[in-house]
Protein backbone atom coordinates (compact mmCIF):
# COMPACT_ATOMS: atom_id res chain seq x y z
CA UNK A 1 0.00 0.00 0.00
CA UNK A 2 2.65 2.68 0.79
CA UNK A 3 4.88 1.26 -1.83
CA UNK A 4 2.44 3.03 -4.09
CA UNK A 5 2.81 5.99 -2.02
CA UNK A 6 6.62 6.31 -2.21
CA UNK A 7 7.09 7.64 -5.65
CA UNK A 8 4.23 10.56 -4.52
CA UNK A 9 6.12 10.86 -1.42
CA UNK A 10 9.61 11.32 -3.24
CA UNK A 11 8.20 13.63 -5.04
CA UNK A 12 6.79 15.60 -2.63
CA UNK A 13 9.96 15.91 -1.01
CA UNK A 14 12.12 16.72 -3.69
CA UNK A 15 9.89 20.27 -4.27
CA UNK A 16 10.06 20.59 -1.12
CA UNK A 17 13.92 20.81 -1.27
CA UNK A 18 13.80 22.19 -4.35
CA UNK A 19 12.14 25.23 -2.54
CA UNK A 20 14.08 25.47 0.30
CA UNK A 21 17.27 25.64 -1.83
CA UNK A 22 15.70 28.23 -4.28
CA UNK A 23 17.80 31.02 -4.28
CA UNK A 24 14.12 33.06 -3.56
CA UNK A 25 13.48 30.86 0.13
CA UNK A 26 17.55 31.57 0.80
CA UNK A 27 16.69 35.90 0.37
CA UNK A 28 13.27 35.63 1.97
CA UNK A 29 14.91 33.85 4.87
CA UNK A 30 18.71 35.33 5.15
CA UNK A 31 18.37 38.43 2.95
CA UNK A 32 15.92 40.46 4.94
CA UNK A 33 18.43 39.85 8.14
CA UNK A 34 16.18 40.77 10.49
CA UNK A 35 14.46 38.04 10.73
CA UNK A 36 17.27 35.28 10.50
CA UNK A 37 19.49 37.72 13.26
CA UNK A 38 16.33 37.42 15.32
CA UNK A 39 15.49 33.60 15.24
CA UNK A 40 19.16 32.96 15.48
CA UNK A 41 19.54 34.89 18.68
CA UNK A 42 16.40 33.14 19.94
CA UNK A 43 18.04 29.72 18.74
CA UNK A 44 21.28 30.75 20.27
CA UNK A 45 19.40 31.20 23.72
CA UNK A 46 17.86 27.48 23.64
CA UNK A 47 21.72 26.81 22.30
CA UNK A 48 23.64 27.74 25.59
CA UNK A 49 21.13 26.27 27.48
CA UNK A 50 21.30 22.59 25.63
CA UNK A 51 24.88 22.68 26.00
CA UNK A 52 25.40 24.08 29.46
CA UNK A 53 23.20 21.74 30.66
CA UNK A 54 25.16 18.95 28.70
CA UNK A 55 28.43 19.95 30.85
CA UNK A 56 26.43 20.44 33.70
CA UNK A 57 24.68 16.52 33.57
CA UNK A 58 21.38 17.95 33.48
CA UNK A 59 18.36 17.85 30.47
CA UNK A 60 17.72 21.69 30.37
CA UNK A 61 14.33 22.71 28.56
CA UNK A 62 12.03 20.25 27.86
CA UNK A 63 9.00 20.89 26.79
CA UNK A 64 8.44 23.76 25.06
CA UNK A 65 8.53 22.65 21.18
CA UNK A 66 10.77 20.02 20.33
CA UNK A 67 13.56 19.11 23.01
CA UNK A 68 12.49 22.73 24.64
CA UNK A 69 13.42 24.97 21.07
CA UNK A 70 10.82 27.01 21.79
CA UNK A 71 11.49 27.87 25.18
CA UNK A 72 13.36 31.17 23.85
CA UNK A 73 9.70 32.10 22.64
CA UNK A 74 7.61 31.40 25.57
CA UNK A 75 10.44 33.36 27.51
CA UNK A 76 10.00 36.16 25.28
CA UNK A 77 5.92 36.41 25.54
CA UNK A 78 5.77 35.73 29.43
CA UNK A 79 8.53 38.79 29.78
CA UNK A 80 6.27 40.78 27.02
CA UNK A 81 3.37 40.58 30.00
CA UNK A 82 5.81 41.20 32.94
CA UNK A 83 5.42 44.12 35.38
CA UNK A 84 8.33 46.46 34.84
CA UNK A 85 9.93 47.08 38.65
CA UNK A 86 12.09 50.17 38.83
CA UNK A 87 14.23 51.30 41.72
CA UNK A 88 12.56 54.63 43.21
CA UNK A 89 14.97 56.98 41.54
CA UNK A 90 15.74 55.27 38.59
CA UNK A 91 15.44 56.64 34.81
CA UNK A 92 12.58 55.17 33.61
CA UNK A 93 12.66 57.14 30.54
CA UNK A 94 16.91 56.63 29.99
CA UNK A 95 16.45 52.90 30.30
CA UNK A 96 13.98 52.31 28.29
CA UNK A 97 15.89 54.44 25.07
CA UNK A 98 18.79 52.39 25.92
CA UNK A 99 17.33 49.40 25.92
CA UNK A 100 15.90 49.97 22.82
CA UNK A 101 19.45 51.61 21.46
CA UNK A 102 21.15 48.23 22.48
CA UNK A 103 18.84 45.79 20.90
CA UNK A 104 19.11 48.55 17.31
CA UNK A 105 23.46 48.39 17.98
CA UNK A 106 23.37 44.36 18.31
CA UNK A 107 21.14 44.34 14.96
CA UNK A 108 23.45 47.29 13.32
CA UNK A 109 26.39 45.04 12.40
CA UNK A 110 24.60 42.23 10.75
CA UNK A 111 24.16 44.73 7.66
CA UNK A 112 27.17 44.50 6.46
CA UNK A 113 27.95 40.58 6.69
CA UNK A 114 27.55 38.80 3.97
CA UNK A 115 25.43 35.66 3.75
CA UNK A 116 26.42 34.63 0.36
CA UNK A 117 27.21 35.84 -2.98
CA UNK A 118 24.83 38.99 -3.47
CA UNK A 119 23.38 38.51 0.04
CA UNK A 120 24.26 41.42 1.96
CA UNK A 121 22.11 44.18 3.06
CA UNK A 122 24.89 47.10 2.54
CA UNK A 123 27.84 46.21 0.48
CA UNK A 124 30.01 48.93 1.79
CA UNK A 125 33.77 49.59 1.36
CA UNK A 126 34.21 50.22 4.73
CA UNK A 127 32.42 47.14 6.03
CA UNK A 128 34.65 45.96 8.75
CA UNK A 129 35.76 49.51 9.49
CA UNK A 130 31.55 50.32 10.04
CA UNK A 131 31.06 46.97 12.16
CA UNK A 132 34.01 48.17 14.81
CA UNK A 133 32.35 51.05 14.93
CA UNK A 134 28.95 49.97 15.71
CA UNK A 135 31.10 47.85 18.24
CA UNK A 136 32.54 50.67 19.96
CA UNK A 137 29.13 52.54 20.59
CA UNK A 138 28.36 49.50 23.42
CA UNK A 139 30.18 50.67 26.41
CA UNK A 140 28.43 53.94 26.40
CA UNK A 141 24.91 52.72 26.33
CA UNK A 142 25.89 49.80 28.87
CA UNK A 143 27.26 52.83 31.30
CA UNK A 144 23.89 54.82 30.79
CA UNK A 145 22.03 51.93 32.07
CA UNK A 146 23.94 51.02 34.77
CA UNK A 147 24.25 55.00 35.80
CA UNK A 148 20.32 55.36 35.31
CA UNK A 149 19.05 51.96 36.81
CA UNK A 150 20.30 54.23 40.10
CA UNK A 151 21.85 50.91 41.76
CA UNK A 152 25.24 50.02 43.02
CA UNK A 153 25.44 46.39 41.32
CA UNK A 154 24.47 48.03 37.83
CA UNK A 155 26.67 51.28 37.82
CA UNK A 156 29.75 48.46 39.10
CA UNK A 157 28.69 46.36 35.99
CA UNK A 158 28.66 48.93 34.10
CA UNK A 159 31.87 50.47 34.71
CA UNK A 160 33.33 47.35 34.19
CA UNK A 161 32.03 46.56 31.17
CA UNK A 162 33.25 50.00 29.91
CA UNK A 163 36.88 49.33 31.44
CA UNK A 164 36.72 45.77 29.70
CA UNK A 165 35.26 46.94 26.23
CA UNK A 166 37.24 49.93 25.72
CA UNK A 167 40.95 48.09 26.74
CA UNK A 168 39.78 45.12 24.20
CA UNK A 169 39.00 47.49 21.10
CA UNK A 170 42.62 48.52 20.68
CA UNK A 171 43.86 44.44 19.85
CA UNK A 172 40.76 44.34 18.44
CA UNK A 173 41.54 46.22 15.39
CA UNK A 174 45.11 45.65 15.48
CA UNK A 175 44.51 41.56 15.28
CA UNK A 176 41.84 42.05 11.94
CA UNK A 177 45.08 44.02 10.18
CA UNK A 178 47.07 41.27 8.35
CA UNK A 179 43.79 40.22 6.56
CA UNK A 180 43.35 43.82 5.46
CA UNK A 181 47.47 44.13 4.50
CA UNK A 182 46.50 40.50 2.74
CA UNK A 183 43.45 41.41 1.05
CA UNK A 184 44.23 45.12 0.30
CA UNK A 185 40.46 45.44 0.83
CA UNK A 186 37.90 46.20 4.19
CA UNK A 187 35.11 45.17 2.00
CA UNK A 188 33.72 42.05 3.64
CA UNK A 189 32.23 40.50 0.81
CA UNK A 190 35.53 40.78 -0.95
CA UNK A 191 37.09 39.41 2.70
CA UNK A 192 35.63 36.26 1.82
CA UNK A 193 35.96 36.36 -1.67
CA UNK A 194 39.57 36.28 -1.00
CA UNK A 195 39.05 33.00 1.28
CA UNK A 196 37.81 30.66 -1.58
CA UNK A 197 41.49 29.07 -1.58
CA UNK A 198 42.73 29.44 1.75
CA UNK A 199 40.71 30.23 4.62
CA UNK A 200 42.33 33.11 6.74
CA UNK A 201 42.71 30.90 10.31
CA UNK A 202 45.87 29.33 8.71
CA UNK A 203 47.71 32.13 7.98
CA UNK A 204 46.36 34.84 10.62
CA UNK A 205 46.62 31.97 13.25
CA UNK A 206 47.42 34.32 15.64
CA UNK A 207 45.11 37.19 14.74
CA UNK A 208 42.49 34.26 14.89
CA UNK A 209 43.35 33.54 18.82
CA UNK A 210 43.55 37.20 19.67
CA UNK A 211 40.11 38.29 17.76
CA UNK A 212 38.36 35.22 19.90
CA UNK A 213 39.91 36.09 23.23
CA UNK A 214 38.58 39.71 22.29
CA UNK A 215 35.22 38.94 21.08
CA UNK A 216 34.57 36.90 24.24
CA UNK A 217 35.68 40.23 26.30
CA UNK A 218 33.27 42.07 24.03
CA UNK A 219 30.59 39.96 24.65
CA UNK A 220 31.19 39.54 28.34
CA UNK A 221 31.10 35.71 28.21
CA UNK A 222 33.32 33.86 30.22
CA UNK A 223 36.35 34.08 31.65
CA UNK A 224 35.43 37.43 31.15
CA UNK A 225 31.78 38.04 32.20
CA UNK A 226 32.66 40.09 34.83
CA UNK A 227 30.16 42.59 33.88
CA UNK A 228 28.01 40.08 34.87
CA UNK A 229 29.57 38.18 37.69
CA UNK A 230 27.02 37.01 39.24
CA UNK A 231 28.29 35.75 42.84
CA UNK A 232 29.36 39.58 43.32
CA UNK A 233 27.09 41.92 40.78
CA UNK A 234 23.75 40.08 41.11
CA UNK A 235 23.42 40.20 37.02
CA UNK A 236 25.71 43.52 36.69
CA UNK A 237 24.25 46.51 34.71
CA UNK A 238 20.99 44.24 33.67
CA UNK A 239 20.19 44.07 37.55
CA UNK A 240 17.56 46.72 37.53
CA UNK A 241 16.17 45.65 34.51
CA UNK A 242 12.78 43.77 34.74
CA UNK A 243 10.09 42.66 31.55
CA UNK A 244 10.24 43.98 28.46
CA UNK A 245 13.58 46.37 29.05
CA UNK A 246 15.23 43.15 30.44
CA UNK A 247 14.06 41.18 27.38
CA UNK A 248 15.34 43.87 25.29
CA UNK A 249 18.88 43.83 26.91
CA UNK A 250 19.20 40.20 27.39
CA UNK A 251 18.23 39.61 23.13
CA UNK A 252 20.72 42.06 22.28
CA UNK A 253 23.27 40.19 24.19
CA UNK A 254 22.44 37.57 22.59
CA UNK A 255 22.24 38.62 19.12
CA UNK A 256 25.63 40.32 19.59
CA UNK A 257 27.06 37.07 20.34
CA UNK A 258 25.33 36.22 16.69
CA UNK A 259 26.77 38.57 15.31
CA UNK A 260 30.06 38.52 16.14
CA UNK A 261 30.43 35.04 15.91
CA UNK A 262 29.27 35.55 12.18
CA UNK A 263 32.31 38.20 11.46
CA UNK A 264 34.59 35.65 12.84
CA UNK A 265 33.20 33.12 10.26
CA UNK A 266 33.11 35.99 7.45
CA UNK A 267 36.91 37.19 8.45
CA UNK A 268 38.54 33.73 9.36
CA UNK A 269 36.27 30.86 8.39
CA UNK A 270 36.18 31.44 4.89
CA UNK A 271 32.43 33.13 5.28
CA UNK A 272 29.71 31.43 2.93
CA UNK A 273 32.86 29.03 1.15
CA UNK A 274 31.92 25.70 1.43
CA UNK A 275 31.25 22.07 -0.35
CA UNK A 276 28.56 22.86 -3.04
CA UNK A 277 25.66 20.41 -1.59
CA UNK A 278 24.15 23.02 0.88
CA UNK A 279 23.69 26.69 0.06
CA UNK A 280 25.90 29.64 0.74
CA UNK A 281 24.07 30.78 3.44
CA UNK A 282 23.24 27.77 4.92
CA UNK A 283 27.38 27.42 5.76
CA UNK A 284 27.80 30.40 7.26
CA UNK A 285 25.03 30.15 9.53
CA UNK A 286 26.42 26.79 10.28
CA UNK A 287 29.69 27.81 11.10
CA UNK A 288 28.48 30.50 13.42
CA UNK A 289 26.45 28.28 15.43
CA UNK A 290 29.56 26.14 15.46
CA UNK A 291 31.84 29.32 16.66
CA UNK A 292 28.70 30.22 19.00
CA UNK A 293 29.04 26.80 20.45
CA UNK A 294 32.78 27.03 21.31
CA UNK A 295 31.89 30.39 23.60
CA UNK A 296 29.50 27.95 24.78
CA UNK A 297 31.24 25.52 25.92
CA UNK A 298 33.86 27.83 27.24
CA UNK A 299 31.38 28.90 29.43
CA UNK A 300 30.73 25.52 31.06
CA UNK A 301 34.62 24.59 31.49
CA UNK A 302 36.60 28.15 32.36
CA UNK A 303 36.51 30.34 35.63
CA UNK A 304 36.01 33.89 35.47
CA UNK A 305 39.27 36.00 35.15
CA UNK A 306 40.52 38.71 38.19
CA UNK A 307 39.70 42.71 36.61
CA UNK A 308 44.07 43.02 36.73
CA UNK A 309 44.04 39.45 35.28
CA UNK A 310 41.86 40.90 32.11
CA UNK A 311 43.59 43.97 31.84
CA UNK A 312 46.93 42.68 31.64
CA UNK A 313 46.28 39.92 29.44
CA UNK A 314 44.88 42.91 26.96
CA UNK A 315 47.83 45.26 27.62
CA UNK A 316 50.76 43.25 27.68
CA UNK A 317 49.65 39.57 25.80
CA UNK A 318 46.93 40.42 23.40
CA UNK A 319 48.61 43.54 21.87
CA UNK A 320 52.04 42.39 21.60
CA UNK A 321 50.75 39.25 19.55
CA UNK A 322 48.23 41.21 17.81
CA UNK A 323 51.97 43.05 16.63
CA UNK A 324 53.18 39.74 15.74
CA UNK A 325 50.69 38.69 14.03
CA UNK A 326 51.11 42.23 11.62
CA UNK A 327 54.75 40.76 11.18
CA UNK A 328 54.27 37.69 10.54
CA UNK A 329 51.47 38.73 7.98
CA UNK A 330 54.66 41.65 6.61
CA UNK A 331 57.33 38.29 6.69
CA UNK A 332 54.37 36.42 4.11
CA UNK A 333 53.89 38.95 2.08
CA UNK A 334 57.74 39.87 1.47
CA UNK A 335 57.93 36.37 0.67
CA UNK A 336 55.34 36.65 -1.88
CA UNK A 337 53.15 34.33 -0.69
CA UNK A 338 50.52 37.18 -0.12
CA UNK A 339 49.16 36.58 -3.64
CA UNK A 340 47.20 33.81 -2.50
CA UNK A 341 44.40 36.01 -0.99
CA UNK A 342 44.57 39.18 -3.04
CA UNK A 343 41.86 39.49 -5.47
CA UNK B 1 16.59 63.08 -1.20
CA UNK B 2 19.50 64.44 -0.65
CA UNK B 3 18.62 67.34 0.66
CA UNK B 4 15.83 66.10 3.17
CA UNK B 5 19.03 63.67 4.55
CA UNK B 6 20.76 67.18 5.00
CA UNK B 7 17.70 68.91 5.98
CA UNK B 8 17.44 66.12 8.60
CA UNK B 9 20.71 65.28 9.26
CA UNK B 10 21.19 69.05 10.14
CA UNK B 11 18.79 69.52 12.11
CA UNK B 12 19.79 66.70 14.30
CA UNK B 13 23.18 67.90 14.92
CA UNK B 14 22.12 71.92 15.92
CA UNK B 15 18.76 70.24 17.91
CA UNK B 16 20.98 67.74 19.88
CA UNK B 17 23.75 70.12 20.44
CA UNK B 18 21.51 72.87 21.96
CA UNK B 19 20.37 70.15 24.12
CA UNK B 20 23.85 69.28 24.98
CA UNK B 21 24.70 72.70 26.20
CA UNK B 22 20.79 73.29 27.98
CA UNK B 23 20.48 69.99 29.43
CA UNK B 24 19.77 70.12 33.29
CA UNK B 25 21.78 67.01 33.41
CA UNK B 26 25.19 66.91 32.74
CA UNK B 27 24.82 62.81 31.37
CA UNK B 28 21.59 64.12 29.37
CA UNK B 29 24.40 66.36 27.96
CA UNK B 30 26.85 63.35 27.21
CA UNK B 31 24.06 61.72 25.45
CA UNK B 32 23.05 65.09 23.35
CA UNK B 33 26.45 65.32 22.02
CA UNK B 34 26.65 62.01 21.40
CA UNK B 35 23.70 62.33 18.81
CA UNK B 36 25.33 65.18 17.71
CA UNK B 37 28.63 63.74 16.86
CA UNK B 38 26.90 61.39 14.90
CA UNK B 39 24.88 63.52 12.93
CA UNK B 40 28.25 65.06 11.70
CA UNK B 41 29.28 61.56 10.55
CA UNK B 42 25.43 61.00 8.58
CA UNK B 43 26.86 64.81 6.93
CA UNK B 44 30.45 62.67 6.17
CA UNK B 45 28.44 60.34 4.45
CA UNK B 46 26.03 62.59 2.36
CA UNK B 47 29.66 63.69 1.19
CA UNK B 48 30.68 60.32 0.05
CA UNK B 49 33.39 60.42 2.91
CA UNK B 50 32.39 56.56 4.40
CA UNK B 51 35.52 55.79 5.80
CA UNK B 52 35.89 58.95 8.16
CA UNK B 53 32.50 59.28 9.10
CA UNK B 54 32.98 55.39 10.59
CA UNK B 55 36.45 56.96 12.50
CA UNK B 56 34.41 59.97 13.57
CA UNK B 57 31.88 57.73 14.96
CA UNK B 58 33.78 54.88 16.28
CA UNK B 59 36.56 58.50 17.91
CA UNK B 60 34.23 60.58 19.05
CA UNK B 61 31.29 58.88 19.94
CA UNK B 62 33.04 55.54 20.88
CA UNK B 63 36.09 57.20 22.79
CA UNK B 64 35.48 61.01 23.55
CA UNK B 65 32.09 60.74 24.52
CA UNK B 66 32.83 57.58 26.88
CA UNK B 67 35.52 59.39 28.32
CA UNK B 68 33.33 62.44 28.90
CA UNK B 69 30.55 59.92 30.62
CA UNK B 70 33.14 58.43 32.77
CA UNK B 71 34.76 61.69 33.89
CA UNK B 72 31.19 63.01 34.86
CA UNK B 73 30.74 59.66 36.61
CA UNK B 74 34.21 59.58 38.84
CA UNK B 75 33.56 63.80 39.83
CA UNK B 76 29.86 63.85 40.47
CA UNK B 77 29.20 60.66 42.46
CA UNK B 78 25.67 60.62 43.70
CA UNK B 79 25.05 63.92 44.92
CA UNK B 80 24.01 66.46 42.91
CA UNK B 81 22.89 65.56 39.74
CA UNK B 82 21.35 68.88 38.92
CA UNK B 83 23.30 71.50 37.71
CA UNK B 84 23.39 74.65 39.64
CA UNK B 85 21.97 77.25 36.46
CA UNK B 86 22.27 80.65 37.48
CA UNK B 87 19.95 83.63 35.99
CA UNK B 88 21.79 85.27 33.28
CA UNK B 89 22.52 88.85 34.59
CA UNK B 90 22.07 91.67 32.34
CA UNK B 91 25.64 91.74 31.34
CA UNK B 92 24.96 88.03 30.12
CA UNK B 93 21.59 89.28 28.30
CA UNK B 94 23.95 91.51 26.57
CA UNK B 95 26.63 88.88 25.54
CA UNK B 96 23.62 86.63 24.05
CA UNK B 97 22.12 89.70 22.13
CA UNK B 98 25.67 90.17 20.54
CA UNK B 99 26.40 86.51 19.71
CA UNK B 100 23.11 86.54 17.94
CA UNK B 101 23.41 89.38 16.19
CA UNK B 102 27.02 88.41 15.28
CA UNK B 103 25.40 85.16 13.96
CA UNK B 104 23.08 86.33 11.87
CA UNK B 105 25.47 88.57 10.39
CA UNK B 106 27.67 85.54 9.63
CA UNK B 107 25.36 83.39 8.00
CA UNK B 108 24.01 86.36 6.14
CA UNK B 109 27.33 86.82 4.55
CA UNK B 110 27.51 83.46 4.09
CA UNK B 111 24.63 83.97 1.93
CA UNK B 112 24.64 86.46 0.05
CA UNK B 113 28.67 85.96 -0.71
CA UNK B 114 28.93 82.16 -1.49
CA UNK B 115 27.30 80.68 -4.36
CA UNK B 116 25.41 77.86 -3.52
CA UNK B 117 25.60 74.87 -6.41
CA UNK B 118 22.49 72.73 -6.87
CA UNK B 119 24.72 69.91 -7.68
CA UNK B 120 27.32 68.71 -5.43
CA UNK B 121 30.91 67.98 -7.38
CA UNK B 122 31.63 64.25 -7.60
CA UNK B 123 34.47 63.98 -5.58
CA UNK B 124 36.69 65.89 -3.29
CA UNK B 125 40.22 65.62 -2.26
CA UNK B 126 42.36 62.00 -2.52
CA UNK B 127 41.42 58.46 -2.80
CA UNK B 128 41.78 56.61 0.01
CA UNK B 129 44.41 53.97 -1.08
CA UNK B 130 46.81 56.28 -2.20
CA UNK B 131 46.15 58.09 0.86
CA UNK B 132 47.17 55.49 3.18
CA UNK B 133 50.18 54.71 0.37
CA UNK B 134 51.48 58.46 0.71
CA UNK B 135 51.29 57.99 4.45
CA UNK B 136 53.76 54.87 4.89
CA UNK B 137 56.11 56.17 2.37
CA UNK B 138 56.56 59.62 1.67
CA UNK B 139 55.02 60.74 4.62
CA UNK B 140 56.27 58.02 6.89
CA UNK B 141 58.61 59.93 8.97
CA UNK B 142 56.47 62.40 10.56
CA UNK B 143 53.51 59.92 11.02
CA UNK B 144 56.21 57.99 13.74
CA UNK B 145 57.00 61.27 14.92
CA UNK B 146 53.22 62.11 15.62
CA UNK B 147 53.44 58.53 17.00
CA UNK B 148 55.95 58.68 19.55
CA UNK B 149 54.48 62.30 20.65
CA UNK B 150 51.47 60.58 21.16
CA UNK B 151 52.88 57.70 22.91
CA UNK B 152 55.16 60.39 25.07
CA UNK B 153 51.79 61.78 26.49
CA UNK B 154 50.51 58.63 27.25
CA UNK B 155 53.40 57.64 29.64
CA UNK B 156 53.62 61.39 30.54
CA UNK B 157 49.83 60.60 31.84
CA UNK B 158 50.49 57.26 33.38
CA UNK B 159 53.77 58.32 35.23
CA UNK B 160 51.66 61.22 37.01
CA UNK B 161 48.54 59.23 37.77
CA UNK B 162 51.02 56.93 39.16
CA UNK B 163 52.29 58.73 41.59
CA UNK B 164 49.68 60.08 42.24
CA UNK B 165 48.30 56.76 43.70
CA UNK B 166 51.04 56.44 45.61
CA UNK B 167 50.90 59.17 47.90
CA UNK B 168 47.48 57.82 49.25
CA UNK B 169 48.25 56.52 52.67
CA UNK B 170 47.56 52.99 53.33
CA UNK B 171 46.37 52.67 49.61
CA UNK B 172 45.21 49.61 48.43
CA UNK B 173 45.77 49.25 44.69
CA UNK B 174 43.60 47.39 42.77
Amino acid sequence: MWLQALPALQEILNLALRIITSRTFLEIVFFPGFLNVMLSAAFLVWLERKVIARIQLRIGPLYAGLSGILQPIADGVKLMFKEMILPELADAKLLMLCALGLMMLAFAPAAAIPFGEGLVIANMDVGLVYVFAVMSLFPSVILLIGWGSNSKYSFLGGLRSLFQQVAYEIPMWLSVLGIVMLTGTLNLTKIVEAQQRLWFVVPQVLGFAVFFTVALAELERTPFDLPEAETELVMGWMTELSGVPFMLGFLAMYTKLYVMSALITTLFLGGWSGPGFLPQPVWVVLKTFIVASVVFVIRGTFPRVRVDILLRTGWTRLLVLAFANIFVTVALMSIGLGSVWRI
Amino acid sequence: MPDIAFLALSGLVIVSAIFALEARELIYGAVGLAFSLIGVAGLFILLGAEYLAMFQISVYVGAVVVLILFTIMLVRRESGRIVEEEEPGRLGRAGILVAGLIALAVAGAIVILVPISPEAPEFYGVPLPELGRDLASSYAVPLVILGLVIGATVIGGLTLAKVEREKKPNGTTQ
